[in-house]
């Protein structure tokens, strides 16, 4: 019985910790997929990076940041930043574009600036800015690669994320650009965006395919998984591997010229804090900020590598 | 008599669980204003419907010795068909009324059925209700993979903006959800506690030989204990389809074990033979007020938001088992 | 025989007291225990015989007073707060309880060295072990295979394992809870065989039982609880079991066993048995029962009396060769329920196991088995509480505090509650299994005045019992059963304990075909 008067006491201490808004304050919300991998991961650390650095520079400015583990969860979310924190306006990145299509015109009807990252809605008249990478540019510039290092009659393999609408556009990105060059597909498998996947997967296409040129991973995760199977199999000198994202751990393989990673290509988590600080520029200054941006998926090389290394970020 | 006395005698195990509901309360007062919002209440009071709903068929087959890991598979299975059929019909038949009433039948048929099976395995196969619906929760979790694609079925937005009504609308301020969530839990409550279907599962549940020897149809109460769950699963899900209007792969991932927590932390023993429809309830609520208040603060990093929860968890478990054995 | 009050006690207890929470359980004991004697414990059920035991072996801490022990180096001191089993049974003082203590899915070799492994370095000495344990269990004249695992045998070799695993551990104070009321007459012979020679030894047995013939026969000294208190301690030989019983109640004792008059020659044929059979378990048993009878079922251990039973009233089934008529009707029991609603019960002999629910009240254990008298779907709690305080009364349950679980109360009240739960759905015939096993001669005699009772009321009662005494006091007829056959039923002057022997041995039978005695 003890105890639980203790609790309560302990409760009553850590109250001060509740923060409440001062007057003429405004409120972002941002809500975003919990730090499950790698590029989750590089999300949430420029996230809170931005927050920090706005609020420190803006004193009237507050960002409230969730994050979520399943969709479900988001809707959560989005529910208590209206309920509790009162926000004015919305940056959010959703889990899964159909199921919160709903939730996120509950929050528009309220009256709050919506800003959509990466992922879009069912519905696209809902948001007042889009921020995104370009799904399809980045499987054209590594398809670009491919066909400027291979000929015709090579074999490459192809692994994909999770089954999503992000993965197709960057699969028909790809193929279409692939067309005509006589390159040989030998087989395509969901590595769903990790690295144990990445690396059972490569493994089995090892097994079964004695003559790969090159493989596109399509996303540094899946890429870690995959050279650590083609290592094990004794094969790194047959075959390159095209990844995605712009990982740290890829990128300073590139800048030092690894011939199995020789190139990236870019698809930023920090998009989030693009879209974070386009968000808070309508608070500070009121300029015009509607519309969409798509961010361009440039090939991470030797040469301009250095510009896209964050030694810092967990990604 | 002085006051120690009158202490001793309240039977903290059964005041446990409130006190804990009390105490969180508490801390979301003092950590947010906006905590007692009427938005904020109402939201916690729909959102905690769901696993409560759940919760309460699972105490039957807890109480009675039984477990059940495919709810949460289940329901993903299960809105997943509701979902296929609403979309199906909306060409043939006009009225959406029509349409939801029909997926509600097909629901609770569904759910009814898939406890058949699992009551059936149990007790005609006497496989073990742990690797019964660890298999039924992998065969229902791929089904709605397969039948989703990969992907998420939606439900069409026509129907769904008239079934959305069922989440969001409310009758006196009170959300729908949480009006069937306090009818289930009073018919849950006089079922286990004051009919003889119910003194059964408490036989069962703490010596099935007994219970045999006493006349009791084992199988058949536990079997039906699993038919409830999976019509309390069926319920759970008519209210959860119109929130989101999707299911896919990650449908109810987890939801087994947010269930099987909130009727533990409530008072019911895992092993069987006791079961508190009312504790059942008071868990689904600490469950859901936990996540909120963590969404009140940013005083903790969210990536700790699993360890805490985890943590109450434990500390909320072991109090009430602390003062249990003292009091044995 | 050496005059062993001279020796140390290897055991003394001073002013031993022991409390849970408020309950003062045992007041002031002051006991020695010494070498080469063997101590019989008697006292009702809820004397404190089996919290004396342990608080002597470690198995529960001292409230307060002090134990004194002459430590295997010589030394004497008392035991501190650290008194526990481990520390018990380093200095070998062991205790065999009523319920067994063993690992069932290893070994007999396994358990019997639970605790104690012999080791080559690191590894298990496995085949030293099992030839040890082969030994111990020779010379208890058990000859299985000590790799046999526990689950498989039957309950009186498990009792012979668990002294064997006490021989291993070399006690010097071997305490027996009971321990002869799994087993059959020649076991314990057995049994009472190996204790002569460990008080030869110079070990000091403790013994509790209440079958007070045993007691005549192997204890040299007697102490006598009651209520908590040492009421005295005598010499055996100047006890007779008259002495004891009065002893251990504390008052004069009517006869055990009612006068049973016979019911009368109209009466009706309530159940009639005819070449019943069970795959396995039971070849042929053919008997009829009438109303206001009791019908007595003696056999050795494994002779297929509960099988019987149990198949009677619809938990095993028949083989559709047997035929089973109830008042005039030809039944076949699909289940336990469906009997109950013809007015056939069964008193289940596991009490624990499979009568009652341990960890239940009083009062939800009472109404169990007839739920279906006050309810349609909603329990009328009210005629519930009525009907409970009824059964109290008229079965004298006692109870410090009816809220508590069934598990605490003592085995004579447990009893008495089972019999209350059975009788509460109003059966006319009532089988009744060992309904006195490990309880006092206080509580038994309360029973058998009951069964009597029910007889004289017009119930047909059958009741199965290992007890021959209680089977000649009680039953008006006695059927005896030998390995799976009813071989006859006994009546008037056959029914006398030699004669029920020969036929439960096998050297006698009444049935007609296949004159040759079957069993051995």
């Amino acid at each position: 019985m003890k105890t639980f008067y203790r609790l309560i006491l302990v409760s009553l201490l850590i109250s001060p910790l509740g923060i409440s808004q001062p007057l003429g304050a405004q409120t972002i919300g941002v809500s975003i997929p919990a730090a499950t991998h790698g590029w989750t991961g590089g999300l949430n650390f420029h996230a809170e990076e931005t927050k920090n650095r706005l609020e420190a520079a803006n004193p009237s400015l507050r960002i409230v940041l969730l994050t979520a583990n399943s969709a479900s969860e988001q809707a959560n979310d989005l529910e208590d930043l209206i309920a509790i924190h009162n926000i004015d306006a919305l940056v959010v990145l959703p889990f899964e574009s159909a199921p919160l299509t709903g939730p996120v015109q509950n929050v528009k009807r309220q009256g709050v600036f919506i800003t959509v990252v990466d992922r879009g809605l069912s519905e696209p008249n809902i948001q007042d800015v889009y921020v995104a990478g370009n799904n399809a540019e980045m499987g054209r510039v590594s398809a670009n690669y491919m066909k400027q290092r291979l000929s015709a009659g090579d074999n490459i393999v192809i692994l994909r994320g999770i089954p999503t609408v992000i993965d197709d556009q960057r699969f028909n990105g790809f193929m279409s650009e692939l067309d005509g060059s006589g390159i040989n597909i030998l087989d395509d498998q969901y590595a769903n965006w990790n690295r144990d996947d990445g690396f059972t997967v490569m493994q089995d296409f090892l097994s079964r395919f004695p003559d790969i040129d090159a493989v596109w991973a399509q996303d540094d995760d899946i890429a870690i998984g995959v050279i650590q199977a083609v290592r094990q199999a004794r094969r790194q000198d047959e075959l390159f591997i095209v990844g995605g994202g712009g990982m740290k751990d890829i990128v300073r393989r590139v800048m030092a010229g690894d011939a199995l990673t020789p190139v990236d290509v870019l698809y930023p988590p920090s998009m989030i804090a693009t879209a974070i600080e386009l968000t808070a520029l309508k608070f500070i200054s009121n300029v015009p900020i509607s519309g969409e941006y798509i961010l361009g998926s440039p090939l991470i090389t030797p040469e301009n590598a250095e510009q896209f290394y964050y030694p810092d970020s967990p990604f | 008599m002085t006051d120690r006395n009158f202490f001793s005698k309240i039977n903290l195990k059964a005041a446990g669980p409130f006190v804990a509901l009390f105490a969180l309360f508490m801390i979301g007062v003092l950590v947010n204003d906006a905590f007692l919002s009427v938005g904020n209440i109402t939201n916690i009071l729909a959102r905690s419907s769901f696993i409560g709903i759940v919760a309460i068929g699972a105490t039957f087959v807890i109480t009675a010795g039984g477990i059940d890991l495919s709810v949460g598979a289940m329901a993903a299975f299960i809105s997943g068909c509701m979902i296929i059929i609403m979309n199906a019909l909306s060409n043939s038949i006009d009225s959406s009324i029509v349409i939801i009433l029909l997926a509600i039948l097909a629901s609770v048929l569904v759910g009814a059925f898939a406890g058949l099976i699992n009551g059936l395995l149990v007790t005609r196969a006497k496989i073990e209700a742990f690797i019964v619906t660890l298999g039924t929760m992998g065969i229902y979790r791929s089904l709605i993979t397969y039948m989703a694609d990969g992907g998420t079925l939606s439900l069409n937005f026509a129907i769904g903006d008239i079934y959305s009504e069922v989440y969001y609308g409310d009758l006196f301020g009170i959300p729908y959800p949480a009006w069937v969530f306090l009818t289930i839990a009073i018919s849950g409550y006089i079922l286990l506690k004051k009919t003889v279907f119910g003194r059964h599962c408490f036989a069962i549940g703490s010596n099935e030989k007994v219970a045999l020897y006493s006349a009791i149809h084992v199988d058949r109460a536990k079997t039906i204990t699993y038919i409830l769950q999976g019509i309390c699963v069926s319920i759970a899900t008519i209210i959860y389809v119109p929130r989101l209007g999707s299911a896919s792969g990650q449908t109810g991932i987890l939801w087994e074990l947010e269930a099987i927590a909130a009727v533990i932390i409530g008072g019911t023993v895992l092993k069987g033979g006791y079961g508190r429809i009312w504790g059942t309830v008071v868990g689904a609520l600490i469950l859901t007020l936990i996540s909120n208040i963590l969404n009140l603060t940013d005083a903790i990093s969210n990536y700790l938001n699993g360890a805490v929860q985890g943590i109450i968890i434990i500390v909320a478990v072991y109090l009430q088992r602390g003062s249990w054995r003292k009091s044995n | 025989m050496p005059d062993t009050s001279a020796n140390q006690p290897i055991l003394a207890a001073r002013q031993l007291s022991k409390s849970f929470g408020d309950v003062r359980v045992l007041n002031n004991i002051d006991l020695n225990v010494h070498g080469g004697e063997v101590l019989a414990l008697l006292g009702e059920n809820g004397a404190g015989k089996s919290t004396l035991v342990k608080l002597l072996a470690g198995f529960e801490p001292i409230t307060s007073g002090t134990l004194n022990l002459l430590n295997s180096d010589g030394s004497r001191g008392n035991t501190g707060k650290d008194w526990d089993v481990r520390a018990a049974e380093r200095q070998g003082v062991v205790l065999i309880h009523q319920e067994l203590n063993l690992a069932e899915q290893l070994s007999a070799t396994d358990n019997i060295f639970l605790g104690n492994e012999l080791k080559q370095g690191l590894l298990l000495n496995e085949r030293l072990m099992h030839q040890r344990a082969r030994e111990y269990l020779e010379s208890l004249n058990c000859n299985i295979d000590p790799r046999e695992q526990i689950s498989r045998l039957e309950v009186s070799i498990k009792q012979m394992i668990e002294i064997a695993k006490a021989y291993a551990k070399q006690s010097r104070v071997l305490i027996l809870d009971e321990p002869t009321a799994v087993l059959t007459f020649k076991e314990s012979e057995v049994l009472f065989a190996l204790i002569n020679k460990l008080k030869r030894e110079g070990v000091a047995i403790v013994y509790i039982s209440h079958k007070l013939d045993e007691i005549e026969n192997i204890a040299d000294r007697v102490v006598i609880l009651r209520d908590g208190y040492l009421i005295g301690s005598y010499q055996s030989r100047e006890l007779d079991k008259d002495d004891m019983a009065r002893l251990m109640v504390g008052r004069e004792l009517t006869t055990l066993f009612p006068t049973n008059p016979k019911p009368p020659d109209s009466a009706k044929i309530v159940l009639k048995l005819t070449r019943g059979s069970l795959p396995k378990l039971i070849s042929r048993a053919s008997f009829q029962l009438c109303s206001g009878e009791v019908l007595g079922f003696f056999g050795l251990v494994g002779s297929g009396r509960t099988a019987l039973m149990e198949a009677i009233v619809g938990l095993r089934k028949l083989s559709s060769t047997s035929k089973l008529e109830v008042n005039g009707r030809e039944v076949n029991y699909k289940s336990l329920a469906t009997a109950r609603d013809d007015g056939v019960a069964y008193l289940t002999k596991d009490r624990k196991s499979s009568g009652l629910l341990l960890n239940m009240g009083l009062r939800f254990n009472f109404s169990l088995f007839s739920l279906n008298k006050f309810s349609r779907f909603l329990i009328d709690q009210k005629r519930e509480q009525q009907e409970f305080d009824n059964a109290i009364k008229i079965f004298d349950i006692r109870a410090g505090d009816l809220e508590i679980k069934v598990g605490n109360l003592s085995g004579g009240n447990q009893q008495k509650l089972l019999f209350a739960k059975i009788m509460a759905a109003d059966p006319s015939i009532v089988i009744i299994d060992e309904p006195t096993r490990g309880i006092d001669i206080g509580t038994r005699s309360e029973i058998y005045r009951y069964i009597a009772e029910l007889a004289a009321n017009g119930h047909a009662i059958i009741l199965v019992s290992s007890d021959m005494l209680e089977v000649i006091g009680l039953s008006h007829r006695v059927a005896v059963m030998c390995r799976g056959e009813l071989v006859g039923i006994l009546e008037g002057g056959e029914i006398e304990e030699h004669e029920i022997m020969r036929y439960a041995t096998g050297l006698k039978s009444k049935l007609m075909k296949d004159g040759e005695p079957r069993c051995d």
